[in-house]
């Protein structure tokens, strides 16, 4: 309950920011337009040349897009604002502002992956949902509370999974705090623009095992469209769990080399 | 010309970056992450046939030029330069003997050198891994260099002439991710340009994004014809006068400015 | 009651440091190879301290100053030793521990940059889990006491360093600690706001009655606010008790001035010193004579007698130099 209060009061505090300024805003809007114009325009000139690619249709990977932007979005609300303040040569751990985060009777996490908010994005998420909107519709196959459910279980477990392959990137700066791991993370997500499938295959086992963040964008998309079979559902939701606590695990132990940067 | 100070600086670039020495991989490896995606995507799209005149291997070839290309073309000055400008850093530069501008030009020297070293051995293995199909003719081999050196000449000006705009608005950061969807867009990034449907097509020809990346791409792979490649080499040096022209234009504007703002 | 607010025992603290050398030779063969060596930057340090006192650290930079208040902060782990801080061991990082204590760093800001300073307070009062009605009492005390009045909605970065400084006492007061440790809170100010700031923090000590321990270079701080100095060189702690006795201690002498009528030069050549006593400078009109404490009166005496006195005067040596000396070679 105390931390919904927090989290109620940062993000109000962030919201006074950066909404304030009209030109800004505007200009948020401007960006968070284009870059959604890019992506679906990069999509229509490759469906421009094929019609489907390994099974995949222009409606089911927009609705691919969709759920990218709307995880995007979500992602750079909070979290990644707030991991990222850790990460560079200007970064709390680096500069040893992160003493601070460590003196507050807050979890270390939460305040870590939580202490900067960007209301912002939340016109990226709402043009993400519009996105996945229009191409449920375009999907051709009403859709009926079965697969709405299916749909919401599989992104909440890649959201989850997002998070934790974020956190586990982020966490790398206690072993090395000049270097900006979170933007590495931010490059790698980019790869999940487009399903799983459309990657040759050692790549996409790359992509789904390894480093799974095809899995964040795929399974739900494969959700939507109807396509996706129970088991994967569970494996991606067990691999999410599993993720989740090795990333707390590995952050634990990256808090306990940390020695502050001495004066 | 002060050459000794030139040699200095780029030597100085070249141990901080060795110094940090995740940072240079992970630099040069984000970069590739973006364009292989779409390799795969493409290449998969051709399957075994062509779409758009390009086979499986000629988009292989294509992409692996773009990767290796884009790390001379590639060289962001907008965010370097204008992050330089925005936070007072400028009145470092401006202080020696030399101008900012040779500063930067090091940086870049350093920077390519460093990137290539990584770039060319990956490139290599892909190419053994992928098997691209490439057949330049002589005259394409040679037209390339002009090509490629003009494509960064053009670059490094625009992303000076950009970098510019901070002296004006503190929001240049914002213009320079809208720039980038337009790079990314208009670039041959996400398709080459031969293939994007005839409006954006049109569009990217007249632009100068296509010049800076995609047409020194399109040389080398072999796929423009005379006087395809002789209109867009006139583009080019039309594109590079103009943007010389107004670099300097708004540089000198910006500099007076800053300094009678007092930075 | 009888308990210690601060009791540290034997706290040892050592790393490894990866060594860097310089060059670009130096750099590709760190990129083969890392070598490190060992810094022991606090030692077997022991202290304790009472409720509601005022304790300076001193110490040249790198002694373990810094290192010694983040391991009683509960920032870093112990390699041996123990600490007991308000009745808890630090580095259990306890939330009711972390509500009763506070830090300010002099260089490092815990303001969220992004947002007026108004509103980091309001978050962090909702991070101490801060009463609304208590929290907004607190601020308009504190604001109000530290003129901030017209500061607090600005955005961060329009303040000046000092008002900065004044905005950070606020983040590390408004919960009401009770243990409060200070690193260089002063760095980088102008000589008015140090004085107001060590006005303030003297005021705080007495009406919350918090322990208060800080390190500062600016002798003055120490001076006008510590009652006892801890000296810290190489990690160990060499000298605990008061400043002044620690002067006297180090510098058993004391220099008499002397301001003399006439045209003839003041000569150090003059036979008339007595033993226990030496010229350190002269020049028209003035001489300035070191003489051994217990000697002292008698000195003057016999200087007053023998020279065409206008004006004398004696005094301790100033703190400055014996600090000086201290950090050059600590205390023999």
């Amino acid at each position: 309950m105390r931390y919904v209060r927090l989290v109620a009061a940062l993000f109000r505090a962030a919201a006074q920011q950066q909404l304030a300024d009209r030109a800004d805003f505007a200009f948020g809007l401007l960006q968070s337009i284009l870059n959604l114009g890019a992506g679906i325009i990069g999509l229509a000139v490759l469906f421009g040349q094929v019609r489907t690619l390994r099974g995949w249709d222009f409606p089911a990977t927009l609705a691919l897009l969709g759920t990218y932007l709307l995880l995007r979005a979500l992602y750079g609300l909070a979290i990644g604002p707030s991991l990222d303040g850790l990460a560079g040569v200007r970064g709390d751990v680096y500069t040893g502002r992160f003493d601070f985060t460590l003196l507050r009777p807050v979890n270390v996490q939460f305040l870590s992956s939580a202490e900067r908010w960007h209301p912002l994005a939340l016109l990226d998420a709402a043009l993400g949902a519009a996105v996945l909107v229009v191409a449920t519709g375009q999907l051709g196959r009403a859709l009926d509370a079965a697969r709405l459910a299916t749909f919401l279980v599989a992104l909440m477990a890649g959201a989850a999974l997002l998070y934790a392959l974020a956190l586990a990137c982020a966490t790398l700066v206690f072993w090395l705090p000049g270097l900006f791991f979170t933007w590495l993370f931010d490059i790698v997500f980019e790869l999940a623009r487009f399903p799983a499938q459309l990657y040759p295959p050692w790549t996409r086992l790359v992509l789904t095992s390894i480093i799974p963040i095809a899995v964040i964008t795929t399974v739900p998309a494969q959700a939507l469209t109807g396509t996706l079979h129970v088991t994967s559902l569970a494996g991606a939701v067990a691999l999410a769990g599993a993720a989740l606590v090795a990333a707390t695990m590995l952050f634990r132990r990256g808090l306990r080399r940390y020695a502050s940067a001495s004066s | 010309m002060n050459l000794r100070a030139g040699w200095a600086l780029i030597g100085t670039t070249w141990t901080m970056r060795l110094q940090t020495r995740g940072l240079f991989f992970i630099e040069a490896l984000s970069w590739m992450v973006a364009p292989l995606a779409f390799l795969f995507v493409w290449v998969t799209a051709a399957g075994s046939g062509t779409v758009g005149g390009f086979s499986r291997g000629e988009f292989v070839a294509y992409y692996l030029l773009l990767i290796v290309i884009a790390q001379v073309t590639n060289v962001q000055h907008e965010w370097t330069v204008g992050d330089a400008i925005a936070s007072g850093d400028l009145n470092r530069l401006l202080l020696r003997p030399m101008a900012p501008v040779l500063d930067v030009l090091a940086q870049d020297v350093a920077a390519v050198t460093v990137t290539l070293l990584f770039a060319f051995p990956v490139g290599a293995v892909l190419a053994l891994l992928l098997r691209p199909e490439l057949h330049p003719t002589p005259s394409d081999v040679i037209l390339f260099f002009p090509a490629l050196t003009l494509a960064w000449a053009l670059r490094f000006c625009w992303s000076y002439a950009l970098a510019s705009l901070a002296f004006w608005t503190s929001r240049a950061g914002g213009l320079f991710s809208l720039h980038a969807a337009l790079l990314f867009l208009l670039a041959g990034q996400v398709a080459p340009v031969a293939l994007l449907p005839k409006p954006l097509r049109a569009v990217a020809i007249l632009l100068p994004f296509r010049y800076m990346l995609g047409f020194p791409v399109e040389v080398l792979s072999g796929h423009l014809d005379a006087t395809g490649i002789a209109r867009g080499l006139a583009w080019q040096l039309g594109w590079l006068i103009v943007c010389l022209a107004l670099a300097r234009l708004l540089w000198r504007l910006g500099v007076r400015r800053y300094t009678a703002w007092g930075g | 009651m009888n308990r210690p607010e601060i009791s540290v025992h034997g706290l040892t603290k050592s790393y490894r440091v990866p060594e860097r050398g310089a060059g670009l030779k130096a750099t590709l063969g760190s990129l083969v190879q890392r070598t490190y060596r060992q810094v022991e930057a606090v030692q077997d340090v022991t202290f304790s301290i009472e409720a509601g006192e005022i304790v300076g650290f001193l110490g040249p930079n790198g002694a373990g100053k810094t290192t010694t208040l983040k391991l009683l902060a509960g920032l870093l782990h112990p390699t041996s030793g123990c600490a007991s801080v308000a009745g808890f061991v630090p580095w259990r990082r306890e939330p009711a521990f972390l509500r009763r204590i506070s830090m300010v760093l002099g260089n490092k800001s815990q303001m969220l940059w992004a947002i007026p300073p108004l509103d980091t307070f309001r978050v962090l009062g909702e991070i101490y889990g801060v009463p609304p009605a208590q929290l907004r009492t607190t601020l308009d005390e504190l604001i109000t006491l530290l003129d901030l009045t017209a500061l607090v909605t600005k955005p961060v970065r329009t303040l000046s360093l000092g008002e900065r400084m004044k905005c950070e006492l606020v983040c590390a007061l408004l919960y009401r600690p009770s243990v409060l440790f200070l690193d260089e809170p002063t760095l980088g100010l102008d000589v008015t706001m140090q004085a107001r700031l060590r006005v303030f923090i003297a005021d705080y000590n007495r009406r919350a009655s918090a322990t208060i321990l800080l390190t500062s270079h600016t002798l003055a701080d120490i001076m006008a606010l510590c009652s006892r100095v801890l000296f810290i060189h190489d990690g160990r702690l060499r000298y605990d008790g008061d400043l002044r006795t620690l002067a006297r201690r180090l510098a058993p002498f004391k220099f008499i001035d002397l301001m003399l009528y006439g045209d003839d030069p003041a000569t150090g050549d003059d036979a008339v010193l007595p033993p226990g006593a030496s010229v350190v400078a002269s020049s028209h009109g003035h001489l300035r004579v070191r003489a051994e404490r217990a000697a002292a009166p008698a000195i003057a005496a016999h200087l007053l007698q023998t020279l065409p006195v206008e004006d004398l005067t004696v005094e301790d040596p100033p703190i400055e130099t014996i600090v000086d000396q201290l950090y050059r070679g600590g205390p023999r």
